[in-house]
């Protein structure tokens, strides 16, 4: 039987197509987000299966997951991203106990009992200061893709100082950096800590190792670095780490 | 087919209405269907869900009616009081006299949630200086300066000390803008040194005896200001009546709780027990109606245990809520998202707890103020909370925060850190603003992981 889990993030689309015999993934896709959400996650589910060379009847059942989650409605039911990383975590690092997931939009942290049974979750407030909506924001100032910021950060000799709680007013003293002469690497590194500080404040004193980091911001290099120094713990990163939400999702699809 | 209790929208509350109607429904004078208040401005009432039973109608009319009862209250003579930042102790003292209606203008915090900011309460707030980095509990200053949602008071009085920073900033305001206030102090509570005489408190408290003689000092003050506003003594006779009947407002609440929080399926929904138990603060400036309204939703939702019956499905996940939500329909929410309320702390516990009917008045009313959560720790408060929490077998905890309100903003997390570690069950965090409209995905988000947490334990 064939499953499907749709994560319908904030800045992109991911689908996983989850193989229950083989116990396996078995194809995956992902696209940008946009304003017409159900026909972008649609489309995107369409070509997959395409691709497959499958027909959407013989998908068992689909679970949409992400912040629009409720907007995919052919999926079969919704489930919170929360829920949805947790199982798509666990699946590839079965020992993980605390899940910090870096999104577009949000960011979270997820704690799981020793069995791997979701035990609580703190997501950061209204402020984009601990998200990726902060790097892509230095990205641009910076003229650089998000892809070349990690390997901006991994440049940097002396962390620029942020210390705005606010992701506009952070803008104005990057500004400020910049016609101060810090080097632009300085300042990636200097936000890669901002954002680092804001999730180990979420985290608080809630953190059993091993601390595993996914989502999209993953994947930008450093990041994991500047958690670890945020923490006081090895953080590890999550294979395919964009991905983990859609396939926790195509895995409780699966689940009866 | 009967159907059973459920929420319904406004739009189905006319045809409900007429259906009550037709079955005999006798209402007060201050009846109708509800949508006649989305004509006088509240237009969050179209985006609520509401129990469809005649006693909510009674109750949401109750609430929606207030200001019509201050204006009557004026009109026939009595004086009003305005007590401010105190949620349970000088309304009793004035309903001791029958010439005082006491209400609360810091319920003035809900008129920009009712009108969707339409009143421009906050607009008029930010002008004096106090914006969104203030609790939006300084609404209270717009309605002052607009005059439009109830009638200026005769006495304003306000604690004020070891209860609230926000509060005493927003009623300093209103001070410096020309209405008198009659400050009365109230200290932190503590706990007694060994050996020091010490002064059981209602909720299971106990503090200094000098603590509470100095808070009864206090309201001394307050008594002779509200002697000479009736123009008549507040003698320990007429005290210790208000205090019974005030009781009597709290044995109703008290039952209707331990009904509500504890039957499955879900009694009654969490937005009507939210504004049942904000009667408890004030009486809604009608005590004796007060106990009318409580009466009747207790025979419904005790007519529905016995059958039941509720308005939400059964096993579902039962919350635990801290603090009171300045948006309305995060209650509604809760409900959406496959929970049930079964238990609350909305920073009032002690306006729920009996007084003391043997201590002389005075006493009992100093040892109600100093059990005030407010004043005492967020441990204290998280004492409670557990205690309740099983006593109502609450699976999940929701600690709601107030924007710009200081004093929970680091309360929350304490009180949430003390469960997990003795209940060990999942909590959440979650800021209201006044219109949460623009965040529900954000707040659905949470209430929905908190409900799966449940399920998965529940699961396991």
């Amino acid at each position: 039987m064939i499953y499907a889990g749709i994560d319908a993030g904030s800045r992109a689309i991911k689908i996983v197509l989850f193989n229950s015999r083989q116990d396996a993934p078995l194809a995956s896709a992902i696209c940008d987000q946009g304003v017409e959400q159900e026909r972008l996650a649609r489309g995107l589910f369409d070509d997959l299966l395409e691709k497959q060379g499958l027909r959407p009847g013989q998908i068992a059942r689909i679970v949409a997951t992400g912040y629009g989650r409720n907007l995919v409605r052919f999926a079969s039911e919704t489930i919170t991203e929360i829920t949805c990383h947790a199982a798509g975590v666990r699946r590839l690092v079965p020992q993980a106990r605390t899940i910090i997931e870096i999104g577009g939009q949000d960011s979270k942290l997820i704690r799981l009992t020793p069995e791997g049974v979701l035990r609580d979750f703190a997501m950061n407030d209204r402020c984009a200061a601990g998200t990726g909506r902060f790097l892509e924001l230095v990205a641009t100032r910076l003229g650089a893709t998000l892809q070349e910021l990690g390997a901006m950060a991994d440049r940097s000799r002396r962390p620029a100082a942020i210390s705005s709680m606010c992701v506009v007013f952070a803008e104005t003293e990057i500004i400020g950096l910049l016609a101060g002469g810090v080097p632009p690497e300085d300042i990636v590194a200097g936000v890669q800590a901002s954002i680092a500080g804001r999730v180990g404040a979420m985290a608080g004193r809630k953190l059993d190792p091993p601390v595993v980091l996914t989502g999209g911001v993953a994947m930008v290099s450093g990041m994991a670095r500047a958690l670890e120094t945020s923490l006081g713990k090895p953080v590890g990163v999550a294979p395919d780490p964009q991905m983990t939400g859609a396939l926790g999702a195509a895995i409780l699809a699966s689940r009866p | 087919m009967i159907q059973g209790p459920r929420r319904i929208a406004l739009e189905e509350w006319d045809a409900r209405y007429s259906e009550l109607r037709r079955a005999g429904m006798v209402e007060p004078p201050y009846g109708g269907p509800l949508r006649r208040h989305v004509e006088d401005g509240d237009v969050r009432l179209l985006k609520l869900w509401f129990d469809d039973s005649a006693a909510a109608l009674r109750l949401w009319n109750f609430l929606l009616t207030e200001e019509d009862r201050l204006r009557q209250a004026r009109a026939l003579g009595r004086r009003l009081v305005g007590a401010m930042k105190d949620l349970g102790v000088v309304p009793v003292m004035a309903y001791s006299s029958p010439r005082l209606t006491a209400f609360y203008p810091d319920g003035a915090w809900w008129i920009p949630c009712m009108m969707e900011l339409g009143a421009g309460l906050l607009r008029l707030a930010a002008a004096l200086g106090l914006d969104e980095s203030f609790c939006p509990v300084r609404a209270v200053l717009g309605a002052f300066l607009t005059g439009a949602h109830f009638p200026i008071p005769d006495l304003l009085t306000c604690s004020v000390g070891a209860t609230c920073d926000d509060f005493s900033a927003v009623a300093q305001r209103l001070n410096g803008l020309g209405y008198p206030i009659l400050w009365w102090e109230i200290p932190a509570r503590r706990k007694p040194d060994p050996g020091e005489p010490a002064v059981d408190l209602p909720g299971g408290f106990s503090a200094p005896r000098d603590q509470v003689a100095f808070v009864g000092g206090e309201l001394e003050r307050v008594r002779s200001a509200l002697e000479a506003l009736a123009g008549e003594p507040l003698n320990e006779e007429r005290l210790s009546k208000g205090i019974r009947e005030a009781n009597r407002v709290r044995r109703r609440l008290a039952r209707l709780r331990r009904l509500a929080y504890a039957a499955d399926p879900c009694p009654l929904p969490a937005l009507e027990m939210l504004i049942a138990e904000m009667l408890a603060i004030h009486f809604c400036s009608d005590r004796e109606e007060t106990v009318a309204v409580l009466d009747i939703l207790l025979e419904e939702v005790g007519k529905r245990v016995q059958a039941r019956v509720g308005a939400l499905p059964s096993k579902a996940v039962r919350v635990f809520w801290v603090n009171p939500v300045a948006d309305l329909r995060a209650m509604n929410l809760l409900e959406d998202c496959g929970a049930r309320l079964c238990g609350t702390d909305f920073m009032f516990g002690h306006a729920l707890d009996l007084i003391p009917e043997q201590a002389p008045p005075m006493e009992a009313l100093a040892r109600m103020a100093r059990a005030d959560p407010m004043v005492g720790s967020a441990a204290d408060r998280a004492d409670r909370v557990c205690a309740e929490m099983r006593a109502f077998g609450a699976e999940a905890l929701v600690v709601s925060r107030i924007p710009g309100a200081s004093h929970c903003a680091t309360e929350g997390r304490l009180i949430a850190e003390i469960v997990e570690e003795r209940l060990g069950v999942p909590t959440v965090e979650i800021e209201v603003p006044p219109v949460c409209d623009a965040l529900t995905p954000n707040l659905r988000t949470r209430l929905e992981a908190l409900v799966e947490a449940v399920r998965a334990r529940r699961g396991k």
